[in-house]
Order: structure tokens, then C-alpha cells, then sequence
């Protein structure tokens, strides 16, 4: 159990609502808070009949938004300007600004899924999700839609578990938080899985350039079958 | 960067990242072993699932007797003011460390259950206060 959350229950408890909706609105602008848990523990409480459960579900839907709306807007305000200096600056000797290029046009493609997935699969990117989103800037009006599906999901999901499940909600807590690594690692893995076929496949192509040399391009296109370089080596080059 | 360089890099971080899947997906498979397990305990009222956060309201709901009883098992005479308070908030109010109140409650529920011929699915009273949990989860 997270250190904050014996506290965080407490004050569930005892001032009710406004906590709750403080709370995921807190977690859901980036600070370390696991609301999801909270959401658990709220959905149990409901079952035992200290919430309702269907004034749970906007309460929490409704935090988190306004809660990604002010990353958002962070992001915006002060984000762009972080990038912007990192683009420029001769201290930033880690990143290319090349690299920083290609990174916000890979994220501009892809950040409506980044934004809907980070609001359930992804929690703990979440944050910065929304941060890159207001810096990029990823129009709030494309941004909003995706982030309100996401979070019906991230709401919905933990509220019906500790519901359903009620004092077993902390061991539904570590399932939830441990596929959600497991799906992360996977998606990291697969995407270095393709960068490494991408770089292979670029690896194969300059040992074939380098191998063959000018003079094979030279003489495929004369339509002659063999060249100088490939005669050297042991003649199982790709020719065609 | 060298073509070469770059694919051995790339090479070594796929396994790492391999490797931290394969170490989550056992993770996630314990979690839901674990889950299966607690769930079973609670499901048969077995009175070591009970946890410092949970209120007095909230065990009387799960374990299926009355509130005022268990208050009265812990020395509570008005419990309108504690209703929302946590057995963790409990036992800091009367100085006392949070898994003998705990210890209170099992004792007050097994006895309740004598007395009234538990009728819910057979009973596995564990051991008080110490059936098995979660590493990590005696202080939560």
C-alpha cells in the first residue's frame, strides 16, 4: 500500500465528496497520488453503503478532466517554452534537436491515442502526457474528447472492481497496477522491436552498398550479372 | 551515431525490456493468484482478512454482524461521533496499537458467531490476527 494512502483514507472517510473529487483532481494534474486505489477503496466503501456509487462515477470523471485540463494548460503556459530552450540551447548536449523534431512530430500523430490510453492503461504517464499535449500543442479541442473517453474508462473501471470485489479491493489494487507494468513493458519492448528490425534492415542494406561498391550499381543497371566487388566475396550476395 | 553501434544498443535495451515483461507478467499472474486466495478468504468470512482501514460499519457489513456489537467489544459507548473513523484512527484515539484492536474485533465476531449458529458458507477462522496476507500488507 502506498504511504500516502492510510491518510488519504482518513480524510476519505471523514470529509466524504469534496476529498475525493480533491484528490483525483490533484493525481490526475501529475502529482504522485494513486487515485486509481482511491477509486478502489471509494467503489468498496459504496458497496458497505458510505458512498453512492452513481454520484461516485461524475465526481470522479469530472476531477480527473478538469485535473488533466490544468497539465494541459501547464503545459501550454510553460511547456512549450521548456522544449523551445531545449531546441536552442548549447547546454542541452543529451538531446538533438533534430531528435527533438522527429519527437514531436511522432507524438503529434500519435497523441490522441497516447492521451486515451495514458488515462487507464498507462496512469503513471499520464501526467506528462498531458504536459507534452499543452506544449506541443496538440489542439485542446481533439485533446478534450479523447481525454473524457479515457477517463470514463479510468473512472468506470476502478469504481465497478471495488464495488463488485469490496474487501478484496487492495488485491484487485496490485492486479490493475501490475498488468498495467506488464502492458507498458510490452509496448516498450515491441516498439524497440521494430527499431531494431528498422536498423537491421538499414545494417543489411549498407554491408550490401559497402560490399558491392559504385561499380555494382554500375553494372545492374548495364544488365551485366555479376561485378567486380561480389566476384571477391563468396558470391551469396543478393543480387536481384 | 555507427548503424552498428546503434542495433547493439537497441539489441541489448529489447532484452532488457524483454526481461522486465516476463518479470511483470509473473508479477501480474501472483497478483491475481493472490487476489483468487483473498478473495476466497473473504468470501468464507474468514476474520484475518480484516484490515486497518476498514471502519467498524464496513466490517459489521461484511461480516455480517451488528454493528453496535462490535462496538461494545470495543469499549465504545457512542459510536455516532467514530462511525467514519477507521480501525487505524481507532486505535490511535485510545492508545493502542491497531492490530490488538484488530485482535478485539476477530475475537468479538468468532464469538458472535457461536452464539448465533453461523449460517454464511463454512467458516475458516485462520489464525487471529495473523493469517496469511500479502508481504507488505501487515501494516497497511
Amino acid at each position: 500500500m502506498s504511504v500516502f494512502l492510510p491518510a488519504l483514507l482518513n480524510w476519505l472517510l471523514a470529509y466524504g465528496y469534496p476529498v475525493i473529487w480533491l484528490t483525483i483532481y490533484v493525481a490526475s494534474a501529475g502529482f504522485p497520488i494513486p487515485s486509481a486505489l482511491v477509486l478502489l477503496a471509494a467503489g468498496a466503501f459504496a458497496q458497505a453503503g458510505d458512498f453512492n456509487i452513481f454520484l461516485l462515477a461524475p465526481l470522479a470523471i469530472t476531477a480527473s478532466v478538469s485535473g488533466d485540463s490544468t497539465g494541459y494548460y501547464i503545459g501550454r503556459r510553460w511547456g512549450s517554452k521548456v522544449i523551445d530552450w531545449l531546441e536552442t540551447s548549447r547546454w542541452n548536449r543529451f538531446i538533438s534537436a533534430s531528435a527533438i523534431e522527429r519527437g514531436r512530430v511522432r507524438f503529434k500523430r500519435q497523441a490522441g491515442w497516447a492521451v486515451f490510453l495514458t488515462r487507464f492503461l498507462f496512469p503513471a504517464l499520464g501526467g506528462i502526457v498531458n504536459l507534452l499535449a499543452g506544449a506541443d500543442p496538440f489542439p485542446y479541442r481533439y485533446f478534450l474528447p479523447c481525454d473524457i473517453f479515457g477517463e470514463i474508462l479510468s473512472a468506470v473501471i476502478p469504481l465497478s472492481l471495488g464495488y463488485a470485489f469490496g474487501a478484496s479491493w487492495e488485491a484487485v489494487g496490485d492486479v490493475l497496477g501490475s498488468f498495467s507494468v506488464f502492458a507498458l513493458a510490452l509496448l516498450v519492448a515491441s516498439i524497440l522491436a521494430s527499431y531494431l528490425l528498422r536498423t537491421a534492415r538499414r545494417l543489411k542494406l549498407e554491408e550490401a552498398r559497402r560490399v558491392k561498391g559504385p561499380g555494382a550499381i554500375q553494372t545492374r543497371s548495364s544488365g551485366a550479372t555479376i561485378t567486380d566487388s561480389s566476384r571477391r566475396t563468396s558470391g551469396n550476395l543478393p543480387l536481384s | 551515431m555507427n548503424v552498428r553501434v546503434k542495433s547493439v544498443i537497441l539489441g541489448v535495451l529489447l532484452c532488457l525490456a524483454l526481461g522486465a515483461t516476463i518479470v511483470a507478467a509473473v508479477t501480474t499472474f501472483k497478483a491475481i493468484q493472490q487476489f483468487r486466495q483473498e478473495r476466497a478468504l473473504t468470501a468464507s468470512g474468514d476474520v484475518s482478512t480484516i484490515r486497518p482501514w476498514m471502519t467498524v460499519p464496513f466490517i459489521a457489513h461484511v461480516y455480517h454482524v451488528p454493528e453496535n456489537y462490535l462496538y461494545q467489544s470495543l469499549r465504545i459507548s457512542n459510536p455516532q461521533p467514530v462511525r467514519h473513523a477507521t480501525l487505524r484512527v481507532l486505535a490511535d484515539r485510545s492508545n493502542r496499537p491497531v492490530n490488538d484492536v484488530i485482535h478485539d474485533l476477530q475475537k468479538a465476531i468468532l464469538i458472535y458467531r457461536k452464539q448465533h449458529s453461523w449460517s454464511g458458507p463454512p467458516m475458516h477462522t485462520g489464525q487471529l490476527n495473523g493469517a496469511p496476507r500479502a508481504p507488505g500488507r501487515e501494516n497497511s
